[in-house]
């Protein structure tokens, strides 16, 4: 987070410009769609000088008649050094980790993990929180938690923060996490799980909403969009039920009036353009990190 | 140490000859368990003494009757990258196997009888003496749309029929394969799951498929199977004498519950588990290590391997990938509960080597299955050692229990018999040794044992009188 602060400072003058990584290769290695998290790491990397490449592929690495580990191989041949991958397969870093010899940093991986996003929500929440502490502040992760990887990595990097961190949307999107919220993150940190919406609201100090995808109707998840709107998305009304100043947040992309109503989207409340600018800063502190340790 | 080293030249196919005055019998067949001497001459069960009071002890030299593998995959034809008959043959005799049931779902299946005689050829021509058997399909192309010529793979020398990994989900085809295998004397192997529930599954449903991000296989998909198996039995064994349903690779707690009550109720099922379902549980799928036996708490709930900071191998081993998935440690204990008190019959491999083409990627896109043949003895071993199951137990399941899953072509294997061509495995107790690609003799890539070590090193694999392997140093 400090080293973010420092980012955030290059950030924030005329001409960004660090001299930090030149000549590293950074190659973004994206097997799905992502606009904010691959421009987010360009950006980051441009800002620090480095080398920057950009790679995406349709489809998987076996459509595709590569494998990942083949793909891998080319990249570091043609001079990365550092390798953002974004996968639609839980794991799929760990496999190329192995092998790679530079670093690999996750830009999000099925439904397991997306750190970089974790660690933009942490930062974007201690700029805001009353001295910088989310400590026994109640977090409130709102809808498809199932399927999100924000989720997830959420729940590492807020709980190990000391929040009292909320999951809450319907009950076929949140298999398996009681177990979980028994067993603890880590072994240990708790948080809680409920379908009762108003209950997760309530004294709030921030929200951050989930994108809601078409294909969970196909998959018999939940009846409609509509439906789902009717009772989970987060409107002026429910959030009136938080804290004063409840903060709001969204990983994006959004789909305003299914999961946020347009109103609190773009409310004084609302982080969500922050969270994508705090991206920069966090992906220049991880390159340089990562980059400091070879 | 060259443990698993290919046999000297000439060795395999030898008739073989054994002398040992100081060994540990054990002998399901007949009931007996001890010290005692055996002699084998060219081939053949010369005497077989058992010595009260003799130097054999049971954590020293081993004779017990060939291992019976009920459930491998040789995947010859069509992808003998990952397998051939013969190198699944030299693994099934390294892992001190005298006979293996070979599933069909080769390419082309196994579903003609020309295709069973093909299989049978190819063993012979291989060389090995380990003893090839057939399972035929149950639906032509395995496609679970109508019977496959069952009568004719019979006729063939098929000794029984399993679509496996593509389970038959139609019950009225269920019911009508059940029936007429019943006819014909031989068992329905079925992969139990209800793939209404297993759509795109890449993990036990649980604790640590959540953490993971991981897509779950929940016990129940197992366990519905079972109950629409079990009830569909029910009816076709009054009307069908012969019928016998053979359940493969139980991993659930709940699945073994059902078996238990229908052995109870009187209905001809049988079924096996495979030593990685036993002993090896989804934590590993995180990056632990240990035996699932170690990973439980005090009132047999799975203990969390992140709270035991037990997590020390890297996550996604796509080695690890297998389809039933590897359950909590709490069903691997059911698993081992069951086998001790006999629910399970017979212990299988489920022997699925692949190539590293097809498991060296990511793990959702990593082909189900590992290459247990070589590595069952030793990790049942370990088994052993908790003390929750016996020696003769795990040699039973792996020899008469099995053998008489077979029936007809299981008749007069799994027993140690004077007179007799041998048909036995020697295996040091408490030698060790190092599971290395090097050590296997499969042609399949990535045993999520690779590095470890275990016990029962086996030194010589004798069947139908000749040697099948015989382990370089201690020849």
């Amino acid at each position: 987070m400090d080293t973010a602060e420092a980012m955030a400072e290059i950030v924030g003058r005329r001409r960004p410009r660090s001299e930090a990584l030149r000549g590293v290769g950074v190659t973004n290695l994206f097997y799905e769609a992502s606009t904010r998290t691959r421009v987010s790491f360009e950006v980051a990397a441009k800002h620090l000088s480095a080398d920057v490449v950009n790679v995406t592929a349709g489809g998987s690495s076996v459509e595709k008649g590569e494998s990942l580990l083949d793909t891998m191989r080319t990249l570091e041949a043609l001079g990365a050094r550092v390798l953002v991958i974004r996968h639609a397969t839980s794991g799929a870093p760990y496999l190329v980790a192995r092998e790679f010899g530079g670093s690999v940093i996750n830009a999000g991986d099925g439904r397991h993990a997306h750190p970089t996003q974790a660690l933009l929500d942490l930062y974007t929440l201690r700029r805001h929180l009353p001295g910088a502490s989310l400590l026994g502040r109640k977090i409130v992760i709102l809808g498809d938690v199932l399927h999100s990887r924000v989720a997830r990595s959420n729940l590492w990097t807020l709980t190990a923060a000391g929040a009292d961190v909320w999951i809450c949307g319907p009950a076929t999107l949140l298999r398996g996490f009681d177990a979980w919220a028994a067993a603890g993150v880590g072994g240990s940190r708790r948080f809680t799980v409920t379908s009762d919406i108003a209950t997760a609201l309530r004294d709030a100090d921030a929200v951050m909403a989930l994108r809601i995808q078409q294909e969970r109707m196909a998959a018999g998840l939940l009846p409609s969009l509509h439906e789902y709107a009717a009772a989970f998305a987060l409107t002026a009304e429910r959030l009136a039920l938080a804290a004063g100043g409840c903060l709001v947040l969204h990983p994006g992309p959004m789909n305003e009036g299914v999961e946020i109503a347009p109103d609190v989207a773009r409310g004084p409340r609302s982080l969500v353009t922050e969270q994508v600018r705090n991206g920069v800063p966090i992906r220049m502190a991880i390159l340089s990190l990562v980059t400091s340790v070879e | 140490m060259s443990v698993g080293a290919p046999s000297p030249a000439g060795v395999v196919g030898r008739s073989a000859d054994l002398e040992l005055s100081d060994a540990w019998l054990v002998d399901p067949a007949s009931g007996r368990e001890g010290g005692g001497e055996i002699v084998v001459r060219d081939g053949i069960v010369e005497s077989l003494r058992w010595l009260d009071g003799g130097a054999g002890r049971e954590d020293g030299i081993v004779v017990a009757p060939g291992f019976i593998d009920l459930h491998a995959h040789l995947r010859d034809p069509g992808n003998e990258a990952a397998e051939t008959v013969a190198s699944g043959l030299a693994a099934a005799a390294h892992g001190g196997f005298t006979t293996v049931c070979a599933m069909p779902n080769t390419t082309p299946p196994i579903d003609h009888a020309a295709m069973v005689a093909a299989m049978r050829a190819a063993a012979e021509s291989s060389g090995s003496p380990v003893r090839l058997l057939p399972f035929g399909t149950a639906t032509a192309g395995r496609a679970g749309e109508r019977l496959a010529a069952l009568g004719e793979l019979a006729a063939a020398g098929a000794a029984g029929f399993s679509d496996d990994g593509a389970p038959i989900q139609d019950g009225e085809l269920f019911r009508n394969a059940l029936a007429y295998a019943g006819m014909l004397g031989l068992p329905l192997i079925d992969h139990p799951e209800d793939g209404t529930l297993t759509v795109g599954a890449e993990a036990h449903d649980g604790l640590v498929a959540t953490v993971l991000g991981l897509r779950g296989c929940p016990a129940a998909a197992e366990a519905n199977a079972v109950a629409r198996d079990l009830a569909l039995l029910a009816e076709v064994a009054a009307e069908v004498p012969g019928a016998r349903l053979h359940l493969t690779h139980l991993s659930t707690a709940a699945s073994l519950d059902h078996v238990r009550r229908a052995k109870a109720a009187g209905l001809p099922v049988t079924c096996d588990v495979t030593p990685h379902h036993l002993a090896l549980s989804d934590e590993w799928l995180a990056g632990a290590r240990r035996w699932a036996w170690q990973a439980l708490d005090d009132d047999g709930a799975a203990r969390d391997p992140w709270r035991d900071a037990a997590l020390v191998a890297a996550p996604y081993d796509s080695a690890l990938r297998v389809n039933p998935p590897l359950r909590s440690a709490t069903d691997a204990a059911a698993c081992l509960a069951a086998l001790a008190d006999g629910t399970i019959d017979a212990i299988a491999t489920d022997h699925a080597p692949h190539t590293e083409v097809d498991k060296a990627v990511e793990f959702g896109l990593a082909r189900p299955g590992i290459a247990g043949l070589e590595t069952a003895l030793g990790v049942l071993l370990e088994a052993v050692d908790t003390g929750k199951v016996t020696l003769r137990r795990v040699v039973e399941a792996l020899t008469t229990g099995p053998a008489r899953v077979l029936g007809p072509a299981g008749v007069g294997l799994g027993g140690l018999i004077e007179g007799a061509p041998a048909e036995l495995v020697v295996f040091d107790r408490s030698a060790r040794w190092t599971v290395e690609s090097s050590s296997l003799h499969t042609r399949g890539h990535g045993s999520p044992l690779l590095g470890r070590s275990l016990p029962g090193r086996v030194m010589l694999t004798i069947a139908q009188g000749r040697v099948a392997f015989e382990d370089p140093e201690s020849a």
